[in-house]
């Protein structure tokens, strides 16, 4: 485990406090072998205690203040190359400029064959198409149901919607904060500024908020549907963003009489080849218009017509769901590879 | 006669070794002599390779060390200078040529397992020409060469070198017989030789002991000795047992079960020439060399307890795979062995009860974690398995000896003294060869275990 934030603590919470429903349920019995956050690296091939690193990164926030003698500071690069592992859980900070430092882990961990969970949308906005070639020719699979609507399983429920049939369009609200902010200007009549500041009170937004605001948040996650749902070849710099800053109480309550609000929109258009995120007008009876810090996304179809799918976007413990999922789907995956026997179905 | 790298130490020991030689030549013994490299050699040229990739500053001081070290035996063990120049010579020469390959290996940045054999090699090209020259120098007829030179073919597996059997025979005799014929006796590099194509191998450790055998077989030697720094074969180690003795007669199988399960020195394919020809072994000590060591043929004489020796093999893991699942389903146990057997992990001892609910196997310790990773990620969740546990800190004891086979109770008294001692045998193993039984134990309790059974059986001196 790369990144021991929020997400990497829920996911150890939850592999510590489910241990044996995970075995008899998915078959599934994780052992973290080495655990990493900015200061240093746990190591331990049978195991790192991984009780004992919650709790020190808890009191004390970095492994390496906390355990200063069990900590090694290998550079991590060099421990992913030289160390055991299966898969590489990578949840480090999002960094939309260059992608790292987890794109360099995530490369690494794939050119040595081995899989990689990730929930870090920077290096997959940036080169996902590149990993993935990494990931085919390396004989190992990058998985990453954590980045797009955390525990919400929207890219697999798109690929779903891709088999048999032909996805064309796909809009969503893909931004649980600036939801948050859109909504309590409508509700509550705040305008933008007073919104944002209670959605940071709230801790739905970042002190910096411009990564929801400004639209790259709802633009990488754009990214990662286009190339896993559609099958383009697509990343950041294809996205023409625009955030929500413009959006004014006044124009909300303009609208909602004609039964109207704005959204901030990821949009794929395949036939035409464009992405777009944009603050756009929605109909309030919309299966799209859902409230809060929710998330919605709407696949459009040739045949079938549309499906939407809702639910919460967010969330260290959601979140660790969906890594959980991709490490069965790991699991899976290396069975075959090592010939094992079939899975007994979920 | 081969000689171990220890025999060959220092200066003083290897004029120890030539007047050894010297001795049984003028009894009238015909010898061909098989050299090791100089103790902890060949592992400085291995570790040799790796930082040469890395250092190049280092090369020179490292390699120059190495050389001083046998000028200085050459030196101190060869008093005619005219043999003295030319030994100094030749480690000149190697001196240059290794040097060179260790800055070319640092230049392209890539060690591969043949040049990896050829920087190995060095060992015994320098310690095999000090021998001889100090036999030369103390008037004993000798020629020194290669393993290649003395006829030795193998394949190309690098590191392991698997022997071309009869044709090596068939150019090793004509070599060598010549020589002996004429009153010459050969010194030939143990542990190396070449593959068809002309590269150098190595036979793999204790791969000297494989040339001495080769060579026997070649000749048809009356006997084979290996010249250790031990008497013999052990009834137990001495550092568990101070009690332990030499095993004075083994048979073949009985010291091949031996080498598999720990004893050091030898490697257990070693034997295998000297099987197929049926010529004695037998392993002495250099500095005791009245001691008459253990001698391993195929028919030893009868005599002592049914268990000749009590073995502890460390450094192993045990797992245990459980599932109601496996009960009367054929081809589990296949797919545990084919999965760990992809990954290359050796399973060493295998257990399984007749109700099929559970396996138990034993691996090095080094892999237990990867073997385990592996059997969780392939077989959890299937309807077969539903446990995988491991313990680390066990040990195999076993008790070898062909002369339970076929002779009840030997396990009642092997499980009767351990469990006196208070000893819990977590597992247990036996081939229907009958040739050991293998119990797992904590490794806190091994050396206990390996007293109590070395006691029972009345090894000790």
């Amino acid at each position: 485990m790369v990144g021991f934030g929020v997400v990497g603590r829920a996911l150890a919470e939850k592999i510590v406090s489910e241990r044996e429903e995970l075995v008899s349920k998915f078959g599934l019995k994780p052992r973290i072998v080495a655990v990493a956050d900015s200061s240093g690296a746990l190591v331990d091939e049978r195991g790192v205690d991984i009780e004992r690193a919650l709790e020190a990164k808890k009191r004390y926030r970095y492994l390496a203040r906390a355990m200063p003698n069990n900590v090694v500071k290998t550079p991590l690069e060099e421990l992913l190359e030289n160390f055991d592992y299966d898969v590489l859980v990578e949840t480090t900070p999002t960094n939309i400029v260059d992608g790292e430092p987890g794109l360099t882990y995530i490369k690494i961990a794939l050119s040595m064959g081995k899989s990689v969970v990730t929930t870090n949308k920077g290096p997959l906005a940036l080169a996902l198409p590149a990993l993935t070639e990494m990931a085919d020719r390396n004989g190992a699979i990058l998985r990453f149901s954590g980045t797009v609507g955390g525990g919400t399983p929207i890219l697999d429920f798109g690929r779903m919607c891709q088999s048999g049939d032909e996805v064309v369009k796909v809009e969503g609200i893909l931004n649980g904060t600036t939801n948050y902010v859109l909504t309590r200007m409508y509700s509550d009549g705040l305008d933008f500024d007073e919104a944002l500041i209670e959605a940071q009170k709230a801790g739905y937004a970042e002190k910096d908020p411009s990564m929801d605001v400004e639209g790259f948040d709802t633009a990488c996650k754009l990214v990662i549907i286009a190339n896993y749902v559609m099958g383009l070849t697509v990343t950041l710099k294809d996205v023409e963003i625009r955030g929500i800053k413009g959006v004014t109480y006044g124009q909300l309550k303009e609208l909602a009489k004609s039964g109207k609000t704005v959204k901030l929109l990821g949009t794929i258009d395949k036939e035409h080849g464009l992405l777009t995120v944009q603050s756009r007008e929605v109909d309030l009876t919309d299966p799209l218009c859902v409230w809060g810090t929710l998330n919605a996304v709407t696949f459009h179809m040739e045949k079938l017509g549309s499906e939407t799918i809702v639910g919460k976007g967010a969330g260290g413990a959601e979140t660790a769901v969906a890594i959980v999922r991709d490490l069965i789907i790991v699991k899976r995956f290396l069975m075959d590879s090592l010939g094992g026997l079939p899975l007994k179905s979920l | 006669m081969k000689f171990g790298g220890t025999s060959l130490g220092d200066a003083a020991s290897v004029k120890h070794v030539a007047g050894l030689i010297r001795k049984y030549v003028q009894t009238g013994y015909q010898v061909v002599v098989v050299s090791s490299a100089s103790s902890g050699v060949t592992d400085e040229l291995l570790n040799m390779c790796e930082w040469s990739l890395k250092d190049e500053k280092l090369i020179a001081d490292r390699v120059n060390a190495l050389f001083e070290k046998h000028l200085y035996m050459a030196e101190m063990s060869i008093e005619n200078c005219g043999w003295l120049n030319s030994v100094l010579e030749i480690l000149n020469s190697s001196k240059r040529e290794l040097e060179k390959l260790l800055y070319g290996i640092h230049y392209v940045k890539e060690i591969t397992p043949r040049i990896r054999d050829y920087v190995a090699s060095f060992g015994e090209v320098m310690s095999t020409p000090i021998l001889w020259g100090c036999l030369s120098s103390v008037g004993v007829k000798a020629e020194w060469l290669t393993g290649w030179d003395a006829g030795i073919v193998t394949d190309s597996n690098y590191g392991e070198a698997k022997p071309f059997i009869e044709l090596s025979k068939l150019q090793l005799r004509n070599k060598l017989q010549p020589m002996i014929d004429r009153g010459i006796i050969p010194v030939v590099t143990g542990y190396i030789a070449k593959s068809q194509d002309g590269s150098i191998t190595t036979l793999g450790r204790g791969g000297s002991d494989y040339t001495a055998t080769l060579i026997a077989a070649a000749l048809k030697a009356d006997e084979v000795w290996l010249w250790t720094d031990v008497d013999g074969l052990m009834t137990a180690d001495p550092k568990i047992e101070p009690s332990a003795g030499t095993i004075k007669e083994l048979s073949f199988e009985e010291a091949v079960e031996m080498a598999i399960l720990g004893a050091k020195r030898m490697h257990p394919r070693a034997l295998e020439p000297a099987i197929a020809d049926n010529i004695a072994v037998r392993i002495r000590n250099t500095f005791n060399p009245d001691n008459p060591g253990t001698l391993i043929t195929s028919k030893p004489t009868e005599g002592g307890d049914v268990v000749k020796a009590v073995t502890v093999t460390r450094d192993v893991g045990l797992i245990n795979v459980q599932g109601f699942g496996m009960v009367g389903t054929p081809g589990t146990a296949a797919k545990i062995f084919q999965i760990l057997g992809k990954a290359n992990i050796n399973i060493m001892m295998i257990a399984q009860t007749v109700s099929e609910s559970n396996i138990s196997m034993v691996v090095p310790r080094k892999t237990l974690m990867k073997a385990v990773s592996l059997l969780e990620t392939t077989l959890l969740g299937t309807d077969l398995v539903r446990s995988i546990s491991y313990e680390s800190d066990i040990a195999v004891v076993a008790a070898i000896g062909s002369g339970m086979r076929g002779k009840p109770g030997t396990a009642a008294r092997i499980f009767k003294a351990v469990a006196d001692e208070g000893v819990n045998v977590r597992m247990i193993a036996q081939g229907s060869s009958e040739l050991n039984i293998s119990i797992v134990v904590k490794d806190d309790d091994c050396e206990k275990a390996v007293r109590a059974i070395h006691k029972a059986f009345h090894l000790g001196r």
